[in-house]
């Protein structure tokens, strides 16, 4: 028979010696309930979350045995680690014993005197989970951003923790209350005046086309903020969670203005969220020239302009990021190669005004333009821009 | 508390015993028992002593194993007292009754002797673990090593010397399977095996087996030795025994039926080790991962014994009381001196990043229909306009790029595999850990980035005629 007030059950049994001289397989007991002294729940781990309780229990001159046990809770049964905290030198661990389908074990403790000690007991739980949310409160001018990250904590490990120290590896240390089957939100980071952009992207590649019969691209926008300590954050990565985002509407009250996941973001990237989709952005891609120039037997050069016609609708200027994946253009201009492609940028026949759009080379497949957007006129027109990249892709057969 | 295994005197005729309903029989009791555990293979060598009473003539000696998982081809009988008085005649295996055999015992002994009876039994296992807790700092650990012996055999086994054998053996047989068949089965089983499997490495593997496990075999524990009480923590003794390590628990041990139990095998302070970070896609996947790596060795205060095959759990004092939970894993086997290595995952602290910067190709080959040579316009051949390219040469600028915002100074070890005809060019001293693997090794100081910059130049088409990476200092 069993007390079972609490799923997870700490006994001491007393009848002595029991690891010496073991007794009938029925395991009828007398015992003593040691209550938790401290709680110490370690969510370091990404996916593991380990339990340290500390307990004081009365321990006889000879051999002790304590009896843990646990129901429908799921606690990893080869986890579970003994430690005296008080008199290690004269307090040791024997042996552990494990009945046969049963969630429990049984310490065999060695004692050199009649004492009262404390041991902690650590293990590892599922049901325990953490997740992280995000709330950005982004400034009427969408200049600044104040970030809140938020702990929420899963206790679904059917056991209950009571005042225990909550440990996230990073940031502030907690002591809380961790009820039966309760989810607990904590406030775990504040950061304020974070400097975000807001980005107005395009790149059919990843992004594809709004409409591909008028060859319309799609323009996501998104925040982008820097985990670094010049923005006023930068001081733990951050971790993957929900981020609702909200606007100052500048009345005293903000505004919903959308959601995204926030990837785990390392110290000093960015963390990139994405708002929808512009529609006042309208932006226009088409394949102008597409030419093939001999160099030697089937060896050739393919010539190409990508032309872009750009339309600002919006009451203030704005700066288009024009992205293009070479293997992407390389696909659409001369069909799919399984080799790298090996191109460049026409310095010379480029429009004058390229100069201006900072021409970024990303990667070995990647190039990226910024194209400053004026407003639109007070009349309510948007004047349209033409933008040309003009490219080589070299050495293709 | 159930008990399986018996032994009965009869006191009938003993060429007519075991054809009779009724028995009249003596039920002499285990004094010792000695359980000898293989951890490779589903295997445990029993040796158990009994003080049986013979009368002059001929004796029937009955042992029975109901419910149990003894190997019946492995039950030896061999007299340990007044081995000059006693004479195993036969063993029969009766052909209606299964777990079951008799021997008949000519005896010039009235009085007292002591048998040892051993067999093989399946059930039996054990299995080792490890606690690995590192300082604050992890500039030291402490290690524990666990074993623990499960008892799932059908037998309660009372104050049993335990011994743990450590190293892999062959069976040609799976004791399980044989403990589960009646004798005549055995028989017909054991034939079929040995008709297919003619192989003499088999064979040469089976007579190794036997004889590692007869060199595991040891005098049966005394009633002395039995009734030694340990309240202190029991010493595992360890033992090199020919390619095997032998693990003697100090005093004896009760395992119940069902039951298992874990008792500490050593335990080390102070351990030094190194962390690493190693990038091997071959081996940890797409990502930098975190490495913990010791010596099985004296200098590590290890090395007293092979470690076992098992569990790893590693932690680390957080500094406040308490631990951190770093990683789990289950470690082969490591010899004395071996390298211990332990994977703890991706550290969000240092992030590696492998990025292509530019790609080019040049020195290009072309076909002519019907020419049996290749042409290059590097070589001043003049290119027609039919000509097909065969053979180039692919460039390729790459950079592992490794940012450490780990708060102090790591190492870190990239090993990358290229296919093809490659060239590795490089300042950053590479060295080949295969013939297509070159390894690059750096420190990253605290709070910096390090690009590690190489470029490959691989031969293609007509020009690749080898399969291998060749390094280049540049």
């Amino acid at each position: 028979m069993r007390w079972t007030h609490y799923p997870l059950t700490l006994t001491l049994l007393l009848l002595m010696l029991l690891c010496a001289t073991p007794t009938a397989q029925a395991r009828i007991k007398l015992v003593t309930l040691p209550l938790r002294e401290r709680v110490e729940i370690q969510l370091e781990h990404e996916q593991v979350t380990l339990v340290e309780e500390e307990r004081i229990i009365p321990l006889a001159a000879g051999v002790n045995e304590i009896d843990f046990s646990w129901n429908n809770t799921a606690i990893n049964k080869e986890s579970i680690q003994f430690r005296a905290v008080s008199h290690p030198e004269q307090i040791k661990v024997l042996s552990v014993s494990y009945p046969p389908n049963e969630n429990a074990l049984v310490w065999c403790v060695s004692s050199s005197g009649d004492l009262s000690a404390k041991v902690r007991i650590s293990y590892i739980i599922g049901g325990l989970q953490k997740s992280f949310i995000y709330k950005a409160l982004a400034s009427h001018d969408e200049k600044t951003l104040t970030l809140r990250q938020y702990l929420r904590l899963h206790n679904f490990s059917n056991e209950e923790y009571g005042n225990s120290g909550v440990w996230l590896g990073f940031g502030d240390y907690f002591q809380k209350q961790i009820g039966l089957n309760e989810t607990k939100e904590l406030l775990s980071a504040r950061f304020d005046e974070i400097p975000i952009v807001k980005s107005y992207t395009c790149d059919p590649a990843e992004f594809d086309y709004l409409d591909r019969g008028k060859n319309q691209l799609m323009v996501p926008m998104h925040y982008v903020i820097k985990n670094t300590k010049e923005a006023g954050l930068g001081r733990f990565p951050l971790q993957p969670g929900k981020v609702r985002i909200f606007q100052d509407d500048g009345s005293g009250g903000n505004a919903f203005i959308g959601e995204d996941w926030g990837p785990f973001t390392p110290l000093d990237d960015q963390m990139r969220l994405y708002l929808g989709v512009a529609k006042d952005v309208v932006v226009k891609r088409t394949i102008k020239k597409n030419e093939q120039h001999r160099l030697l037997g089937n060896l050739f050069n393919q010539e190409i302009i990508l032309k872009y016609e750009i339309e600002n609708f919006k009451d203030k200027p704005v700066t288009l990021d024009i992205r293009e994946a070479l293997p992407y253009v390389r696909n659409e201009s001369i069909g799919s190669r399984d080799r790298a492609v090996q191109w460049r940028l026409d310095n010379e026949q480029m429009h004058t005004d390229w100069r201006d759009t900072d021409p970024t080379r990303v990667d070995a497949d990647t190039v990226m333009f910024h194209v400053p957007l004026p407003a639109r006129s007070g009349e309510g027109k948007a004047e349209k821009l033409e933008f040309e990249i003009h490219l080589w892709i070299e050495n293709e057969w | 508390m159930n008990k399986y295994i018996i032994p009965t005197i009869l006191f009938l005729s003993p060429i007519l015993a075991y054809a009779q309903n009724v028995d009249l029989a003596t039920l002499p009791g285990r004094d010792t028992v000695q359980l000898t555990i293989y951890n490779s293979e589903d295997l445990t060598l029993v040796r158990e002593t009994r003080h049986i009473t013979f009368k002059q003539g001929l004796n029937s000696l009955q042992f029975s194993w109901a419910g149990t998982l003894i190997d019946p081809t492995s039950i030896e009988v061999r007299f340990k007292s007044h081995t000059d008085q006693l004479e195993l005649l036969d063993s029969t295996f009766p052909h209606d009754r299964r777990e079951m055999v008799y021997w008949n015992i000519q005896s010039e002994l009235d009085g007292v002797a002591e048998v040892e009876i051993s067999y093989f039994t399946s059930g039996l296992t054990w299995s080792a673990d490890y606690v690995v807790i590192s300082d604050p700092d992890e500039k030291e650990l402490r290690i524990d090593s666990f074993i623990r012996v499960y008892n799932n055999s059908g037998e309660e086994y009372e104050d049993a010397q335990v011994r743990l054998v450590v190293g892999t053996i062959n069976l040609v047989e799976q004791i399980a399977q044989l403990a589960q068949m009646p004798m005549d089965r055995v028989v017909q089983l054991g034939q079929s095996l040995q008709e297919a499997d003619q192989d003499e490495y088999r064979q040469l593997k089976g007579r190794a087996a036997k004889k590692a496990i007869s060199a595991a075999e040891a005098p049966a524990p005394t009633s002395e030795m039995m009734d030694q009480q340990v309240y202190h923590r029991k010493e595992v003794i360890k033992q090199g025994l020919s390619e095997y390590f032998l693990y003697s628990i100090e005093g004896t041990e009760t395992i119940r039926n069902g039951w298992s139990k874990r008792m500490r095998s050593f335990g080390a302070d102070a351990v030094a080790f190194k962390v690493q970070y190693r990038y091997r896609p071959a081996e940890y996947g797409d990502q930098m991962v975190k490495m913990f790596l010791l010596r099985n060795d004296t200098e590590s205060k290890l090395g007293t014994t092979p470690l076992p095959d098992g569990t790893v759990q590693v932690f680390r004092d957080n500094g406040r009381d308490g631990l951190s939970f770093l990683g789990q894993q289950y470690v082969n086997y490591v010899p004395i001196g071996d390298m211990i290595e332990l994977n703890l995952g991706p550290d969000p602290q240092v992030i590696h990043q492998l990025v292509r910067q530019k790609s080019w190709r040049d020195d290009f080959w072309f076909h002519r229909t019907g020419a049996k040579v290749y042409y290059s316009p590097t070589q001043g051949h003049k290119i027609e306009i039919n000509d097909t390219v065969v053979g180039w040469q692919d460039h390729e600028q790459w950079v592992e790029r490794v940012r450490n915002y780990s708060g102090k100074e790591v190492n870190i070890e990239i090993r990358r595999a290229f296919d093809g005809q490659v060239e590795y060019v490089s300042g950053l001293d590479p060295t080949l850990y295969d013939f297509r693997t070159p390894q690059i090794v750096a420190t990253v100081p605290a709070g910096q980035i390090k690009d590690l910059a190489y470029q490959i130049n691989r031969a293609q088409g007509t020009l690749a005629k080898q399969n291998n990476v060749t390094l280049k200092k540049g």
